[in-house]
């Protein structure tokens, strides 16, 4: 429709100018911000050019923060994209009451990460927690181990505690994915004498292909942006051994009085994404051109 | 025919231990919520059953730790947030969904990025604006940002919904002389009705679960929503867990409740959203 | 005309009404038993000031620190907000976000406080900080389990670790302490460091005048390290807040803590009786004993609406009365210096403040708030990887050099 060009931008008008105001120019000043040596608190600040961005890279616990974010990609991508396939896979046959077991497997993704903080600080405290305690009932005492506190595990409890959300999540996308498998084409490769495994690889994963992208993309993009439970149950603690970008962030900006140098680790965060947008915008809509 | 048998069995027994799995948390929590403190402390071990059930821990959290109020404010703040968020993107997505121009690309662009980005980048600057603008701790300045914040995604599913629908309907309609906020309110906007109670139930569900943005845009006590009053709490009754517990059930019912009610909404809001980019 | 008159008897009383003036107060006392004794105070206020409206804004310890400085910075700041005196308050005031108070004091600030309390309350001579109340730090134990293994509350390091030693022994955990929030463990430091070192030393470490790689702290912490390579601290530590770490003294699990008076403020009504504390051993006699006597109290912030109104307010705070009402509920040392001692524990408390050579405050109020981080995470680090303290102090040193510049 080229007939007036001025409609579109009417009813865009609104819209664009609040994601303005609340999304596009703050991100601009964070920016600008990274500049600066701003605390947060002076009324007056300089500009220092990349003076933050230069102690970043002699900045241990930022580096750990990244190696940390990494741990958390590669846990989400290789560990809860499988599981959620898995479970998809399996919720996806028929059986009776296969509904109320997705809808229970579902039920953490509708719960506010304080909640789910509080209910997995419960889980994983060291004494008394439901994990430590239940495995020393039934005699495996050596798998009671101080999850929070350990410098050495705590990051990957932490994870276990977001994957607990984060796999249902997964599920979803697959479930989804899976019904627009034909049934047709399955039982043709059935009929074709094609097993189960090869049925799985060579008919259902491929037409699947879709949704795994999006799943990576989204858990990509999760993961690098994981903040709640961290500030929930550790706050990047014990001294910063759990630690991710966000939360470092937030600790240098809201804790210690560096709103710069917090800004140039959100920025850094920021370019780290992007990347990964590019992809899950590109996907999305090639695919679209494709289909139309 | 047994082997099938046997295969079904097999998926019973599987769902059902990660059924059981999953749901240990909830169970914890809940068995957390109704232990009496001392047995909490003497049992040595969270995931006992209560040898006795005490619900006052329940009313406890609701009255002393005035969730009551807390709640009002959620529901004053969620409501609007939705409906704003819905019918502004409406807008956007009907623009971007029906209309060849120029921008059009770019600006999808600048929504789905904008929804992808690390929030935090927006953290410090949100917060100045508010309190520049004087809505800094008012229900309006936390709702137009939950509005805002919530355009880019919402902005993108409509979009996509809308690009399901047959274009021929719009060029039928354009033909007939409809002009074009008709077109939008009477044609395709009741077309569209499954996918704004989808998305409705989604963003309410996030909304809801809020917690970083009130806790940076909101500060007295009688604006708080319910999931800043449970931190409270937690700074409050720091080593009573039995309350803080049942503080935390009572956060979680209304949106569990409504996941209940609305499945089926919500998992298509999800993978619209996401799967049929 | 009549109408006119109506509407404006209308708009009269309307304008009596709302013209009850608001005073918005930012309070951090989030545990259930100074938020009971503060509420009570605005009551009484409320009662006598019937012009005034105080609203009290309640926020959990750890969530206030990160959002004082938000509100402090912007043209809706709180009327007054409660905080730590020290540097903590002097960095504000040095950035002028805060509004002085010393009009409210008839007679000036030494009328009503301590000569001692002025430094840490101003900042270039004016008065900023209105000191409510104060506390001493000790080492709290419980009396039932030094009686029963026949311990008596040691006054040298070596009785010291000899109690530990008995504690472990039997299976007490000696000494709890919940690193999660960090601060707990600038209270060892504190500690050691003043015994060590003495005073004049700490001092110029807080200021970041001294390196933190001088030899005379690695000593510090080799004597830390006792306690650590034993075992005598609670295991996990860090996955607790100094209240959870609290609930293994209650239950009788451990036996001491090192902490202030508002341990009290969240121990079960049946415990308070057996909680005793002792001044923190000796480990040097040459040096002299000094301890850390925080204070507590308001600020009103430079932006503040209302800042007559807060004034008032502090007035009333700052008064006798109050001031003993808070602290005989609480069990604290009133900051004005005609209160007596509310209780035995606290004239103990006191007593023990008065015997010692001299006093700071503690270190996350003695140093500058980055570096306080910085540095307790240091601390922190050190209990759980003792190994690793030389990386931990050049680590330290290099942010000292930084922050100080």
């Amino acid at each position: 429709m080229k007939s007036k060009t001025w409609v579109p931008y009417a009813f865009l008008a609104l819209p664009l100018t609040m994601y303005a105001i609340w999304v596009i120019f703050p991100i601009f000043q964070t920016f600008v911000l990274s500049f600066t040596n701003w605390d947060g608190v002076s009324p007056k600040f300089d500009l220092i050019g990349f003076e933050n961005y230069k102690r970043l890279f002699s900045d241990p616990y930022f580096k750990l923060s990244l190696n940390n974010n990494v741990k958390w990609l590669l846990a989400f991508v290789f560990g809860n994209i499988p599981l959620g396939l898995g479970i998809a896979l399996l919720l996806d046959q028929k059986f009776k009451g296969d509904r109320i077991y997705k809808t229970l497997v579902f039920l953490p993704m509708t719960l506010s990460f304080v909640v789910i903080g509080q209910i997995w600080s419960w889980m994983l405290e060291p004494r008394y927690g439901a994990i430590n305690s239940f495995f020393r009932a039934i005699g495996l005492s050596t798998f009671a181990k101080p999850w929070l506190s350990d410098p050495k595990i705590v990051t990957y409890a932490l994870i276990a505690a977001a994957s607990w959300r984060q796999i249902a999540y997964a599920m979803v996308l697959f479930l989804a994915g899976l019904k627009n498998v034909p049934r047709e084409l399955v039982e043709a490769a059935y009929v074709d004498g094609a097993n189960k495994w090869e049925r799985f690889w060579y008919v259902i994963l491929p037409m699947l292909r879709p949704a795994t992208i999006i799943a990576v993309t989204v858990n990509v993009i999760d993961s690098l942006r994981a903040f709640d439970i961290v500030y929930v149950l550790t706050r990047g603690g014990p001294f910063y051994s759990s630690s991710v970008l966000a939360n470092y962030m937030y600790i240098q900006s809201f804790h210690n009085y560096n709103m710069g140098y917090g800004a140039s680790i959100a920025v850094i965060q920021f370019l780290i994404t992007f990347g990964f947008i590019l992809v899950y915008l590109l996907t999305a809509l090639r695919r679209e051109e494709s289909t139309v | 025919m047994r082997h099938r048998k046997f295969s079904l069995i097999f998926t019973y027994m599987l769902a059902t231990l990660i059924v059981i799995i999953w749901m240990f948390p909830f169970v914890v929590s809940l068995f957390t919520a109704v232990k009496p403190l001392d047995e909490l402390m003497s049992q040595k071990g969270l995931w006992l059953p209560p040898k006795s059930v005490h619900l006052e821990n329940f009313k406890r959290a609701w009255t002393e730790a005035n969730m009551k109020r807390y709640f009002l404010n959620t529901l004053i703040i969620t409501a609007p947030s939705v409906l704003g968020a819905l019918f502004i993107s409406s807008l956007a997505a009907f623009a971007l969904a029906w209309y060849e121009f120029k921008l059009n690309k770019l600006i999808l662009f600048i929504f789905v990025g904008g929804m992808l980005i690390p929030f935090q980048m927006l953290l410090i600057p949100v917060y100045r604006f508010s309190v520049n603008v004087g809505i800094y701790d008012t229900y309006l300045g936390i709702i137009l940002f939950h509005i805002s914040f919530q355009l880019g995604f919402c902005t993108f599913f409509l979009r996509n919904f809308m690009k399901t629908i047959p274009r021929s309907i719009f060029e039928a309609a354009l033909i007939d002389g409809a002009g074009h906020f008709t077109i939008y309110r009477k044609i395709v906007m009741p077309l569209v009705v499954p996918a704004l109670s989808a998305l409705g139930i989604l963003e309410f569900t996030w909304i809801w679960n809020d917690y970083l943005w009130s806790l940076v845009l909101i500060q007295s006590d009688m604006k708080k929503p319910v999931t800043l009053g449970l931190t409270t709490l937690q700074g409050q009754w720091v080593s009573d867990w039995s309350i803080i517990a049942a503080a935390a059930l009572i956060a979680a019912v209304v949106p569990i409740t409504v996941f209940l009610i609305f499945q089926r909404y919500f998992i298509e809001g999800l993978t619209v959203g996401a799967v049929k980019g | 005309m009549r109408k006119f008159a109506v509407v404006l008897m209308v708009l009269l009383f309307v304008a009596v009404v709302w013209g009850k003036q608001t005073v918005v107060v930012n309070s951090y006392m989030s545990d259930p038993a100074p938020k009971q004794v503060f509420a009570e105070l605005v009551q009484i206020f409320e009662e006598r000031y019937p012009d005034y409206d105080i609203v009290v804004n309640t926020f959990a310890h750890e969530d206030f620190k990160t959002l004082l400085r938000t509100w402090l910075n912007s043209p809706n700041a709180p009327d007054v907000v409660t905080w730590f005196a020290g540097e903590r308050m002097r960095y504000f005031a040095s950035k002028g976000l805060l509004a002085p108070i010393d009009d409210i004091f008839d007679g000036g600030f030494d009328a009503y406080f301590p000569k001692a309390f002025f430094s840490s309350c101003s900042y270039d001579g004016k008065v900023y900080f209105l000191p409510q109340s104060w506390y001493w730090w000790g080492v709290y134990y419980r009396k039932s389990i030094f009686e029963k293994y026949g311990i008596k509350p040691p006054t040298t390091w070596k009785q010291f670790l000899d109690v530990c030693e008995t504690l472990k022994k039997n299976g007490i955990i000696p000494i709890t302490i919940g690193t999660k929030y960090l601060w707990t463990a600038a209270g060892w430091f504190d500690y050691l460091n003043m015994r060590v070192n003495g005073i004049e030393f700490h001092t110029k470490l807080t200021a970041g005048e001294i390196p933190y790689t001088d030899p005379r702290v690695k000593k510090v912490f080799e004597y830390w390290k006792q306690l650590v390579d034993r075992g005598y601290f609670l295991e996990n530590h860090t996955a607790y807040s100094w209240q959870e770490a609290a609930t293994f003294l209650f239950r009788g699990e451990a036996a001491m803590y090192l902490m202030g008076q508002f341990i009290k403020d969240v121990a079960p009504e049946d415990v308070k009786n057996d909680l005793d504390f002792f001044r923190f051993p000796i480990i040097d006699g040459t040096v002299g004993l000094y301890e850390d006597t925080p204070i507590d109290g308001f600020m009103i912030p430079a932006r503040a609406k209302n800042k007559e109104g807060a004034k008032v307010f502090l007035k009333f705070i700052a008064s006798e009365f109050a001031q003993e009402y808070f602290a005989k509920k609480l069990g604290r040392l009133a900051a004005n210096k005609n209160v007596a001692p509310p209780d035995p524990h606290a004239e103990k408390g006191l007593q023990m403040i008065l015997d010692s050579d001299g006093v700071m405050q503690f270190y996350d109020r003695d140093t500058n708030p980055e570096m306080a981080t910085v540095g307790m995470n240091g601390f922190v680090q050190f209990m759980v990887t003792p190994g690793m303290l030389d990386q931990i102090l050049e680590n330290l040193e290099k942010e000292r050099v930084r922050i100080f510049k």
